[in-house]
């Protein structure tokens, strides 16, 4: 399996060039069966690297831009009757694929936001009172602008712990942007086929399951979410000590269905990395992308001196010795 | 105020650049209170300019913590801590008030004598280095200063209630200390956890201090100018009615085995003043060969005389900064720090600096009839020509009224008696310490006027006489009374008394007390209710328990902790060289220095091991959790390892990356690290059945032997 992933990783990287490690946590949060929400600036590829991931793993995707006036049943779709036939007929919407992609997402109303986001929960939706299982692997990639651009609605935190990792693209390097810029010709005919189908990505998302993860990595994990829970108090060895109170740390408290999809995304990480076990450098190797979006507080203002609360969370546990401060 | 603005607000930048030094709000004042505390300690040793200026910071100190607290001067507010921070003022500006402050102290430091203006010194050091904490090792710095400020406070006083203070105080200094790490337990909680501590401190420090060789000091405390307290070296009529306010302790004495002699006998003999000016009596500073040598004959008499007569008891003298002791006459003393004088009284050797205590022989009955050399007959019988002309007078007519010396003295008291002579504590002026005034005209007076009238008369009719003082008395405490001992007598200042000694053939030196016969309560029962109401009355301490000693139960509480104070004198304060020397005899019977020696380490290493069980089975001890696995511990000895040649191990670095660090930092042990760490990480993450967790253990453990060869060939990295 391990040169499918491989190739699969050079054909994403090969179309969102000097991202490497994006493609890669991109790649990790479907295995883990997660969603994933890129948030960046316009034209900084999100739209390519969500295409892309569809196209190579040959899963079927369909691309919904969100605007403010968007209604819940232009994702989901709609019961249309049919005067011929004299019944309803189902009008599938832009969800029923395999690869949905929710552009600008923050830009949609709330409605249509939980809409979205409850088939995502559920892996189902309910029109007229029938439930339609989506298909499987169902896999959203929702974008966002970043919140102070005009315009938005911001997801709210229990929206945001849906998504399991949250990525931001970033601006390329000065070797990545000239190979774009010379390439964009080539590029935009360049035709890549899939190269994983739909029943090998099941086959892998189990595989990624099934791997090994020692207690020592559960205390690990364990121990990152108790320090954002500090506030609560509920382990207070590990979390009123010194080294945690004159941190500076603010955030909000990760959920238990953080801590699961850490652990998931460390897992599907070991498995890119071609190991059948769990290292703590692949917890923190996701950490900062699953946790960040689900520490800030809600109406956080990013300052570039600040370090951010998942940097400091790992910077507060040992590795080693996670639960024993 | 005008340069205050512009210095707030370059400190308000430094928060928010640089990570200063914070205390949290609570502890701030915690530290404020334990510097208010520790020098109020000491605050009737300073003077008062320095009292004001450290008032002064103290109040700047407050507002400064005060206004930290609004959430606007670069502090951050986390789990509901304010912190504090306490970086605020300018250096130069405190560099500038310091150096005054020093000059200050130099200046003034020939009036204070060098202790008190070091304490100064320290004071001012303490109170302006609470205006820079700018890292921790400054407030590591402030504390220990507390904890000098503190302990030099009990230079001065060490009585038991005193002592109990300083305790609490240091309690609270090292509560600030511990607060500072664990900022969020309550303080009682903290407080808790500084008892146990203490607690086991204190059992170290006892056995340290029962059994630690008590060293003479390898420097002398310089001892502080005035604050001598008590009788005084020259006596004028009137003198001793401004002591007799003081309800001051001055000595206390416990009858080992004899019974208490009845109050009448009880003259506390201090200083002998056969020197009369005229205006005030004092002691003649000739040297006197002949009188020692004739007084080292009377010394071989009363050594040569059988214990049974004599009275035995240990004295305790409270601090007076003089040298006079208290004994019944006539008293011997066998004690090495005390010289015995030619008139029959007591000296310490060394100035009485802090409670000294010494055991006296007293013989009741023996006559002071050491024969008087020529110059001392001279002197008990000299008087300034027409000082008093009025008493010359009536000595000479007494003269020749009667022949015995004893006569002449008894129709004196007779008068004394008889005519309407006054006893108390507010007598009348007197116009140049005339005696002739008193003794005609205002006919009222406090035993100093009485005793000086009367010897004044005698040497005028040709007897040799001469003034004593020292303490009638004394309050009995039987609360402590056992089959061998009768309680302790507390001899106050208010005790102080001044007597005469007439010189009678074949008796010697026979005491004449002139204020027997004004007032005859004062030598059988102490002062008369009239006299101590008028003192009450004139006394400042008005809320003292001594005023209140007319109810039983204040009275009943008064004396238990005068006996409580009497036993920590006795036990704490007195357990000297000598004592602890006796009490090693008592348990372990006749010791060489060596065996000594091993019965101090014998105690230490006991207590030690007492409170290390104490400690390893105590739960409530944060214990660091070691790894439960054998290769956890493993892996943290090869850190240990490490972190000696300078390579650490940042908490959050993994297995992995720390094989990088190591890679970067000593490549010499690179490889041998990399597969240390490799079957490290295959044992703690990887599923293995029990067979491979063995073997690769095994491999495990010969790494570490390679790597700790591999590690001592390595020098030290920086």
């Amino acid at each position: 399996m391990q040169h499918l992933i491989e190739s699969v990783l050079n054909q994403i990287e090969s179309v969102v060039l000097g991202k490497p490690r994006e493609c890669r946590l991109a790649l990790a949060c479907l295995l883990a069966k997660g969603h994933l929400l890129i948030e960046d600036l316009p034209g900084m590829g999100k739209t390519t690297l969500a295409h892309q991931l569809a196209i190579s793993l040959g899963l079927s995707y369909q691309r919904t831009q969100f605007t403010s006036d968007l209604l819940p049943s232009d994702v989901i779709g709609v019961s249309i009757f049919n005067q011929e036939l004299k019944n309803f007929e189902l009008h599938k919407g832009p969800i029923f694929n395999q690869v949905v992609l929710a552009d600008e997402i923050n830009r949609a109303s709330p409605k249509t936001q939980s809409a979205l986001l409850e088939a995502m929960a559920e892996n189902q939706v309910s029109i007229d009172g029938n439930t339609y299982n989506l298909p499987d692997p169902f896999f959203v990639i929702a974008t966002q602008n970043p919140l102070f651009h005009s315009g938005t609605y911001p997801l709210p935190e229990s929206q945001l712990d849906r998504f399991m990792m949250r990525l931001s693209l970033g601006f390329p390097d000065l070797k990545a942007e000239k190979k774009i810029l010379q390439a964009n010709q080539e590029l935009s005919t360049n035709i890549h086929t899939n190269v994983l189908n739909p029943e090998q990505l099941l086959e892998m998302q189990q595989a990624v399951q099934s791997i090994t993860v020692s207690s020592d990595v559960i205390d690990y994990v364990i121990a990152l979410c108790q320090v954002s829970r500090y506030q609560y108090a509920m382990d207070k060895k590990l979390t009123q000590n010194k080294a945690v109170l004159s941190s500076g740390l603010q955030c909000n408290p990760l959920s238990p269905r953080a801590g699961k999809a850490l652990l998931a995304a460390a897992k599907a990480w070991a498995y890119i990395e071609d190991r059948d076990y769990v290292l703590p450098d692949d917890v923190q190797a996701v950490f900062y992308e699953v946790c960040q979006h689900r520490l800030e507080p809600q109406q956080f203002q990013p300052n570039q001196n600040e370090v951010s609360a998942a940097k400091q969370i790992l910077g507060l546990v040992d590795v080693l010795n996670p639960l024993a401060y | 105020m005008k340069i205050k603005y512009p210095l707030r607000k370059r400190a308000s930048k430094q928060t928010i650049h640089k990570p200063t030094f914070c205390l949290s709000k609570s502890n701030a004042w915690l530290l404020w209170l334990s510097q208010v505390l520790n020098i109020s300690m000491l605050v009737f040793e300073l003077s008062n300019w320095m009292i004001a200026i450290v008032v002064l910071c103290f109040c700047l100190q407050a507002v400064r913590i005060h206004q930290n607290m609004k959430p606007d001067h670069g502090i951050s507010q986390v789990n509901s801590i304010t912190w504090v921070s306490f970086n605020t003022i300018s250096p130069v500006l405190l560099l500038m008030f310091a150096l005054v402050g020093c000059i200050a102290i130099a200046l003034t430091a020939k009036g204070l004598g060098v202790l008190i203006s070091m304490i100064h010194l320290l004071c001012f050091s303490y109170v302006l280095k609470a205006f820079e904490l700018r890292s921790r090792k400054d407030f590591y710095q402030v504390t220990l200063l507390g904890f000098f400020v503190l302990a030099s406070s009990l230079i001065f006083t060490q009585n038991l209630y005193f002592s109990v203070f300083a305790f609490m105080v240091l309690m609270l200094n090292l509560l600030v200390l511990y607060q500072y790490f664990s900022v969020v337990k309550t303080v009682p909680n903290n407080l808790k956890t500084i008892l146990f501590l203490l607690l086991q401190s204190v059992i170290l420090a006892v056995v340290l201090f029962v059994f630690f060789p008590r060293l003479s000091p390898f420097w002398q405390v310089p001892l502080a100018k005035s604050a001598q307290t008590g009788l005084s070296a020259t006596v004028q009529p009137g003198d001793i009615a401004k002591l007799a306010r003081s309800s001051e302790l001055a000595f206390r004495v416990e009858f080992t085995q004899n019974t208490v002699p009845s109050y009448d006998k009880l003259y506390w003999r201090a200083l002998v003043l056969d020197n009369y000016d005229g205006r005030q009596w004092s002691k003649s500073t000739r040297n006197n060969i002949w009188g020692l040598a004739l007084f080292q004959k009377e010394l071989q008499r009363l050594a040569s005389l059988p214990t049974s007569e004599a009275i035995e008891y240990r004295v305790t003298v409270e601090p007076s900064f003089q040298q006079w002791l208290f004994a019944l006459p006539v008293a011997n003393s066998f004690d090495s720090s005390i010289n015995l004088t030619s008139d029959y009284t007591l000296k310490s050797k060394k100035i009485i600096s802090q409670t000294q205590s010494y055991l006296v022989k007293s013989y009741l009955n023996e006559n002071k009839n050491r024969p008087l050399t020529k110059s001392e007959w001279e002197l008990n019988l000299s008087y300034p020509e027409n000082s008093n002309p009025r008493l010359e007078s009536l000595a000479n007519q007494l003269n020749s009224q009667f022949n015995t010396p004893e006569e002449i003295a008894k129709a004196v008291l007779r008068r004394f008696n008889n005519l309407d002579y006054f006893y108390t504590l507010e007598p009348p002026l007197l116009i140049n310490n005339s005696l002739d005034q008193f003794f005609f005209d205002t006919k009222a007076g406090f035993c100093s006027h009485y005793a000086s009238a009367f010897t004044f008369l005698m040497r005028a009719a040709g007897v040799p006489s001469r003034m004593v003082t020292g303490y009638m008395g004394g309050e009995v405490n039987r609360l402590n009374a056992k089959a061998d001992s009768q309680g302790h007598l507390n001899i106050y200042q208010y005790d102080a008394h001044a007597w005469s000694e007439i010189w009678i053939a074949g008796q010697g030196w026979v005491r004449f007390d002139p204020t027997a016969s004004v007032d005859p309560s004062r030598v059988n029962q102490g002062f008369s209710q009239r006299l101590s109401d008028q003192r009450d009355y004139l006394d400042n301490n008005f809320f003292s328990l001594q005023s209140m000693k007319h109810f039983a139960w204040i009275n009943n509480l008064r004396l238990t902790l005068d006996l409580l104070d009497y036993q920590w004198t006795k036990l704490v304060i007195g357990y000297s060289a000598e004592k602890q020397y006796e009490l090693i005899k008592r348990w372990f019977g006749q010791v060489k220095s060596w065996q000594y020696g091993l019965i101090i380490v014998g105690a230490i290493i006991l207590v030690m091991m007492v409170l290390f069980f104490i400690n390893a089975y105590s739960p409530k001890t944060n214990k660091v959790q070691t790894p439960k696995k054998p290769w956890g511990f493993l892996y943290n000895k090869s850190l240990k390892l490490l972190a000696k040649k300078g390579v650490n191990k940042s908490p959050d670095c993994s297995a992995n990356h720390f094989v990088k660090q190591v890679n970067k930092e000593v490549p010499a042990i690179a490889k041998t690290f990399a597969r240390f760490s490799h079957y490290f990480v295959q044992l703690s993450y990887q599923q293995l059945s029990k067979q491979q967790q063995s073997i690769l253990f095994t491999k495990m453990k010969n790494e570490y032997r390679k790597l700790n060869q591999q590690v001592n060939k390595v020098s030290y990295k920086r």
